[in-house]
């Protein structure tokens, strides 16, 4: 029993490892969507909302906001912080927002299919 | 494509610099025959130089990982050391033993190699999406 709960939870650990991966851009995204925030809004935002499963580091999310900024799919605002230097507001643009959208469309939306849904929800094989 | 970035201007700057001390001590070292100094000289500025590039290479793509195939640092080496080279020789600051035909056939040899890496940029910038690497936009 003890060998069976190790390999679940070495597998799992390890599944969970890839998935999360590519799930940091749709988390920044829907924190975007979520309204204009800065980089500390932004990691605030994705670990409280994934119930903390999902963690990042400031300056991997600085590096990522570069690239979105870079390719026009993201941009910012200078605003007056609380205490100290002004603070960076980044927003999807439009072009962002077309592109959240067709994603989740794509990608997201066929998780909502009733059937698929009874599933996930359906812990029974 | 984005051309100059912070880091490689830094990188030019050290560049330039190590370029006008090497040159100046070559010279000089060659006019007083130290020829095994010479080497020792140049075998140092070369590892300097390299060490510099891949320094300066990696925190640009980390800053922003724009899909060059290390082409933009290639040619801002190619065009420093030999711009500095040919003023070297104008200024007649070079030492008897340094000719400006070897600084013309350096600079075609070294240009042969760089067009090469200019056209391997080519080909395979399909690989980008505004100048970014497509698996490293989402990664």
């Amino acid at each position: 029993m003890n060998n069976k709960n190790e390999l679940l939870s070495r597998l799992l650990l390890a599944w969970e490892e890839t998935y999360k991966k590519g799930q940091l851009t749709l988390w920044i995204f829907l924190a975007l969507k979520d309204g204009k925030k800065y980089v500390e809004e932004i990691k605030n935002f994705i670990e409280d909302k994934s119930n903390h499963t999902m963690t990042c580091e400031i300056q991997s999310l600085y590096r990522n906001l570069r690239k979105f900024q870079h390719l026009g799919i993201v941009d910012f605002e200078t605003g007056e912080g609380k205490k100290g230097p002004d603070r960076k507001y980044y927003f999807l643009t439009e072009l962002g927002v077309e592109l959240l959208n067709k994603f989740i469309e794509r990608n997201i939306n066929i998780f909502f299919n009733n059937q698929i849904k009874n599933l996930i929800i359906n812990k029974k094989v | 494509m984005k051309l100059i970035s912070k880091n490689l201007l830094i990188f030019s700057g050290i560049l330039f610099f190590l370029t006008v001390v090497f040159r100046y001590f070559l010279s000089s070292m060659l006019q007083n025959h130290l020829f095994n100094e010479a080497w020792m000289l140049s075998i140092i500025y070369g590892i300097i130089v390299f060490i510099s590039g891949w320094i300066f290479g990696k925190k640009d793509k980390w800053h922003l990982p724009l899909y060059d195939i290390g082409f933009r640092f290639h040619l801002a080496t190619y065009l420093i050391c030999n711009s500095l080279a040919e003023i070297w020789h104008i200024a007649g600051f070079q030492s008897q033993y340094e000719k400006i035909k070897v600084v013309h056939i350096t600079a075609i040899v070294w240009g042969i190699f760089l067009l090469i890496h200019f056209i391997l940029y080519l080909l395979t910038r399909k690989n980008a999406i505004e100048g970014i690497k497509k698996t490293e936009i989402f990664e």
